[in-house]
């Protein structure tokens, strides 16, 4: 028993949870009583006692579970057991549940957990419209109302889109680089283990005194600087989700340019890697700015600091600037990689070359460059320098063309291509072109000052919102998930069930979100748990669709989970794609490669006879030794 | 090109005909409500034009994916590959070129109206709003101290100025006939100009999260001809300022520059 | 947390050469820098931009809302007491330069006496801060200039802690006869080394901010 204490693991994680948030408790009564304040009285918003235990405690979680063991022996220049623990692939599901550095095992652990909290969230999405399938509250209170949409929101954006995104990077990657693993494995396995304590924050700020946050995911001051003690679990969780981005990009980034296979130039690389390269040079400059902000709000919260306090000196509007300036380069943190999927799947099934490859790629950089310069196009009519409207409208437009370079080069792909339309990626891929559109189109709409003045914080954000993020990311979540379900799992899912699925989404999404933009124009303001009758007709349809669209991601659990384990064994490359990951056996062996292979040629040759992207070792010409690797100490 | 091999001229016709039907839908809906002030009118235009690009573009996306659906799905048990086409720069080009053509072009128009809605006139008229959780109250001109609580009256056809003050979190002032939106910040003062131009009765909402109360946080609104409205006024009797209104009104009077700061150009 | 996630060397493959397992095949160097360098640097750039958040608020604070006095009377900051912790803290840079000098060379005791004399440096400015700190009169409470002082020095003091968390554990490994000649050997000082200059040349900037300007 006490041995099952010692050795990493979940009583190991329990016990060091449990002492370290003790250890909080007993710092705050320490500093306070030192500083004189009474020990545990509250300090209305503040509530110090229970969130620095909250700090504490997930790093003691992570310590017993034993995602710093290695790190700690080899600070203290203790001889290193090579394997300790941070075992490589996974033997059975309880491998799951351990600190595990297998690029492979962390992208499954990624994209189940995030896909729960999908689903987590897509519930209290449907009680948001069980709400207001009427004018007048019946099922829940305005509070209530407010932490829903506000966890809603919070779920779906730092702990499903942005992390799923980084779970199939995780998993495809390495293979489409010719990489073994990821660049800092256990970096790795730590940054996944930061994002179940995020998204249990999220969830657990409902058993807060007060409710969980209800300032929307915005959490703008002074509203959240005074809420009671759920938006502290915000600020909080914002921090593990952040620090588990960061962390993933710094992985990215460093396996992309120091891990490609011989031969794989930058010009030759997937744009899925061109994608997750642009998107981790976003997250890299750009999360930190959240994390000051939601540092600045705790500050506010706990210490009473003055950083929004109106009052004694601070600048409300201060926390807008710097929450955009991470969160507009968030939204394209979110939609990056999902350009980069559409590519895979759209060249793949459509037998043809990505058409501008190079111009798809630096659309991408362009977007990247871009988006850090619009930020106050969320701030329109917020009270901001006026003089800063004109030129933030100006760029927020002119993201329209990189965009639109992806979108026009992806038709021109499909053009005296071999279309196959058998796989439900590409049903996704195709809708996600449609939707997308929309979507970015409503946006663009949004930019022209004058016209977001009126509709600015009205239901057409909502649909806008919707329309990127559901029929934008999701789709192509959607998307990659089923391209490479065969690769992950080794097995064939239904198709049948996935075009259920394709078909219910889509209708579900047009449904939903389509009439949101009328009732937006017409005068219906969002964040409101009622509203006036005039609109009730229309809400009640968006909440029929909104069920809809629920109940079918039930097909979808059901065929993922029933194909996992008894679909049909997929052989290595059911769609006869070229890069690398498919000439691998699905799913691919441990270390995945015996041999790094090589790379000769443009990952998207299709219909060029003889032509190859990689060759694998043993066939082919013989392949050159690599040159060794640089192994730290 | 290839467009030898692929039928442009049908395809652009289809988008033309599309368009023309899709706009002609669009345009005889009214989107936004009645237009009673001169911002809503100049708004709606705005809004249209974007209609009729966006409605372009976006059939332009849809027939070329239709066509492409059409003519290129594979034939079945065809296992052969796609030409291996790819790029052509001058297509490229134009895709890049063209849309930053209509974005400048929405861009710069966006940019006049916003100019024009905001032109101060002559004759303006100072109103003070004074919103918190969950109420507005407004204080007019002339009086000391005459202020309405939930209720505002303004007189119609003349560019009235809104200085928008919040007591304790931020709040949005939003009459959506008018179609003018401005938050109020605490700490600060802002800035709406309107200059109504029907009479009658509206519905003021308040649009920025701002607690459980947020969606009843609603305040009506009177637009009268100016002597109707002058009379209400002047039977306004003096109330009690809050310390809010007070402390707004020395703030104001002592040294304006730090009240109006961030509304400065 | 940030610091949990500081790529520690090593953090990759590093049990790649374990002969006694069929381990992973060496992965292609396909860039001249690497990783663990590689990392450091990244990180940096999102270290600077967490500065870069508050240093935004400095600005919104101080020019933005523009008070009347700044610091508030009768407050003012010890500016020849800060200016000597900032020597202190620029001096520490040339004893690691030294260390990491040292062990290029190939004399471990030089690399030891470096270390150690950073160490000690590091310390001095934390308890230097701290005394400071104690000594101001005004608190985090004190108006929005308190709110920034507070958060800008200690942020950067936060980064202080955990530089010399690295450089302990150099120091460790170093006394433990760790490191060597060979590049690859002594990543273990050169990237804390990193870090560490980082760490100076953010106080700089910190206190030409916060103290002069
Ligand atoms: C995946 C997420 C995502 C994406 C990709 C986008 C993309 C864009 N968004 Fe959106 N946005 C959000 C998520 C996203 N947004 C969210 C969550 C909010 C609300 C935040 C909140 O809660 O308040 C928001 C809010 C928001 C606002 C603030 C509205 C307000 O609160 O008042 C604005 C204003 O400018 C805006 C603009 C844009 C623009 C111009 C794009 C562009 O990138 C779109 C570019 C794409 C296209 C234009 C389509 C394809 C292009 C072509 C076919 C070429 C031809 C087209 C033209 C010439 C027009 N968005
Ligand atoms: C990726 C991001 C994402 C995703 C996927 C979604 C998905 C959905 N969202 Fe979300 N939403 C946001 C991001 C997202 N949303 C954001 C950023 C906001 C702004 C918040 C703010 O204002 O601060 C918002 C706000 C928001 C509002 C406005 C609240 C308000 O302003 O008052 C509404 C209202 O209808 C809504 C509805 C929905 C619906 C119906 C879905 C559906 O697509 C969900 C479908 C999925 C499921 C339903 C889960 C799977 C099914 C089950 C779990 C089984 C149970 C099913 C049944 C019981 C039928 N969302
Ligand atoms: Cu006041 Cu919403
Ligand atoms: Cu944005």
């Amino acid at each position: 028993m006490v041995a099952a204490f010692k050795r990493p693991g979940w009583y190991r994680a329990l016990l060091g949870a449990l002492i370290a948030a003790g250890l909080g408790v007993g710092l705050v009564v320490v500093l306070r009583s030192i500083s004189g304040l009474s020990a545990f009285q509250s300090e209305q918003t503040g509530y110090p006692q229970v969130v620095v235990p909250l700090i504490m405690a997930p790093l003691g979680f992570l310590l017993g579970l034993g995602a710093f063991d290695y790190w700690l022996r080899w600070a203290f220049g203790l001889p290193t057991i090579p394997e300790d623990h941070a075992m490589h692939g996974a033997k059975s599901w309880k491998d799951y549940f351990k600190v595990n550095t297998d690029h492979k095992v962390i992208g499954i652990q990624y994209i189940v957990t995030t896909f729960f909290f999908f689903f987590v969230g897509g519930l209290m999405a449907m009680l948001i419209r069980a709400e207001l399938a009427q004018p007048g509250t019946q099922i829940v209170g305005a509070n209530t109302y407010n932490s829903l949409f506000s966890t809603h929101a919070v779920l779906m954006i730092f702990v499903f889109v942005i992390p799923v995104f980084a779970g199939i990077a995780n998993y495809v990657l390495p293979l489409m680089i010719g990489a073994p693993d990821m660049a800092f494995p256990r970096l790795n396995a730590l940054s996944f283990w930061l994002l179940p304590i995020a998204g249990l924050l999220f969830v657990g700020s409902f058993l807060a005194p007060g409710g969980a946050f209800d300032a929307g995911w915005t959490g703008y001051a002074p509203l959240s600087t005074g809420a009671p003690l759920g938006q502290s679990f915000f600020n909080l969780g914002v921090q593990f989700a952040g620090a588990s981005s960061i962390a993933t990009a710094l992985n990215f980034l460093v396996t992309i340019i120091t891990m490609r296979a011989p031969g794989m130039t930058f010009w030759r690389m997937p744009l899925l890697v061109w994608a997750n390269l642009s998107t981790s040079l976003l997250v890299v400059a750009a999360t930190p700015f959240i994390a000051g902000a939601q540092f600045m709000v705790l500050f506010d919260r706990i210490m009473h600091t003055n950083f929004f306090q109106f009052g004694a000196g601070g600048d409300v509007i201060s926390y807008q600037h710097i929450f955009w300036f991470y969160s507009h380069p968030a939204v394209y943190i979110m939609i990056l990689p999902g350009f980069g999927i559409i590519s895979e799947v759209i060249s793949t099934h459509a037998r043809k070359p990505i058409f501008g490859y190079r111009l798809m790629a630096l659309a991408l950089i362009g977007i990247v460059v871009l988006s850090y310069s619009v930020w106050a196009h969320h701030m329109f009519v917020a009270g901001m320098f006026s003089w800063l409207r004109v030129p933030m409208m100006l760029t927020t437009l002119l993201i329209a063309v990189p965009t639109g370079i992806k979108i026009f080069s992806w038709l021109g792909t499909l053009y005296f291509g071999k279309i196959h339309t058998k796989s439900t990626a590409m049903l996704f891929a195709l809708a996600f072109i449609v939707t997308f559109t929309i979507g970015g189109i409503s946006g663009v709409m949004l930019g022209m000052v004058p016209f977001d003045i009126h509709v600015s914080d009205t239901y057409f954000i909502v649909a806008h919102i919707h329309f990127v993020l559901f029929g934008g990311s999701v789709f192509t979540i959607f998307a990659g998930i089923y391209h490479w379900f065969p690769k992950m799992t080794g097995r064939m899912y239904d198709e049948k069930l996935g075009r259920v699925h394709f078909w219910g989404t889509l209708l579900g999404t047009w449904g939903t979100f389509v009439p949101m933009h009328w009732v937006g124009m017409d005068g219906m303001p969002r964040r409101v748990a009622d509203y006036a009758g005039q609109f009730g007709n229309w809400n009640l349809l968006i909440s029929c669709f909104a069920f809809l669209l629920g109940a079918i991601q039930l097909v979808f659990l059901y065929n993922m989970i029933v194909s996992w384990r008894f679909g049909p064994k997929a052989e290595a490359n059911p769609w006869r794609a070229n890069s690398i990951e498919w000439l691998v056996s699905s799913p691919p062996p441990i270390y995945n490669f015996d041999e790094i292979p090589r790379v000769v040629g443009g990952p998207y040759e299709f219909g060029i006879p003889g032509a190859r992207h990689a060759i694998m070792p043993g066939e082919g010409a013989e392949v050159p030794a690599a040159q060794p690797t640089v192994v730290g100490h | 090109m290839f467009s030898n091999r692929i039928p442009i001229a049908k395809m652009a016709a289809a988008v033309v005909v599309l368009s023309a039907v899709t706009c002609a839908i669009m345009l005889s809906i009214n989107w936004n409500g009645a237009e009673d002030s001169t911002a809503a009118p100049k708004i709606d235009d705005l809004m249209n034009i974007a209609i009729v690009l966006s409605t372009v573009i976006f059939w332009i996306v849809m027939v070329a994916l239709a066509y492409a659906l059409h003519a290129f799905k594979v034939k079945p048990g065809d296992e052969s590959d796609g030409e291996p086409i790819h790029g052509n720069t001058r297509l490229e080009i134009a895709w890049t070129l063209v849309p930053t053509v209509i974005v400048l072009f929405l861009g710069g128009y966006s940019w006049k109206v916003l100019d024009d809605i905001e032109q101060p006139a002559d004759r303006q008229l100072t109103v003070d709003v004074f919103s918190q959780q969950y109420a507005w109250s407004f204080g007019y001109p002339g009086k000391e101290y005459a202020y309405s609580q939930g209720v505002l009256h303004v007189p119609v056809n003349r560019q009235i100025v809104f200085k928008m003050h919040a007591q304790d979190v931020i709040h949005s002032f939003w009459v959506p006939q008018w179609r003018i939106k401005k938050d109020n910040v605490p700490g600060i003062t802002t800035t709406a100009i309107v200059t109504p131009t029907k009479t009658g009765t509206y519905q003021l909402i308040c649009t920025e999260l701002c607690g459980f109360g947020h969606a009843s946080m609603r305040a009506k609104v009177v637009v009268e001809p100016e002597a109707k409205w002058e009379k209400w006024v002047a039977g306004l009797k003096e109330k009690v300022p809050t310390p809010f209104m007070v402390s707004v009104k020395q703030d104001t009077e002592t040294n304006p520059e730090p009240l109006e700061r961030v509304e400065a150009e | 947390m940030e610091s949990a996630s500081v790529p520690l060397p090593q953090g990759g493959a590093g049990h790649a050469a374990e002969a006694h397992h069929h381990g992973p095949p060496e992965a292609n160097q396909s860039s001249r820098i690497d990783r663990q360098t590689l990392g450091i640097l990244l990180f940096i750039i999102s270290e600077v931009m967490l500065f870069g958040a508050f240093f935004a608020s400095y600005f919104f604070l101080r020019v933005v809302v523009n008070p009347a006095d700044w610091p508030p009377k009768p407050f003012e900051l010890p500016v020849a007491v800060a200016g000597m912790n900032t020597a202190i803290l620029v001096s520490s840079s040339f004893t690691i330069h030294y260390a990491l000098e040292s062990i290029r060379k190939g004399n471990k005791q030089g690399m030891k006496l470096g270390l150690v004399l950073t160490w000690l440096l590091g310390l001095t400015f934390l308890f230097i801060q701290i005394n400071e700190y104690v000594h101001l009169g005004f608190s985090a409470r004190t108006e929005s200039f308190g709110t920034i002082f507070y958060s800008l020095t200690g942020l950067h003091g936060a980064h202080v802690f955990v530089g010399l968390m690295l450089l302990t554990f150099a120091t460790i490994r170093a006394f433990r006869g760790h490191f060597d000649k060979e590049a690859e050997d002594h990543l273990g000082v050169e990237v804390p080394g990193i870090y560490w200059h980082f760490v100076d040349i953010m106080w700089i900037v910190v206190f030409a901010t916060v103290y002069i300007l």
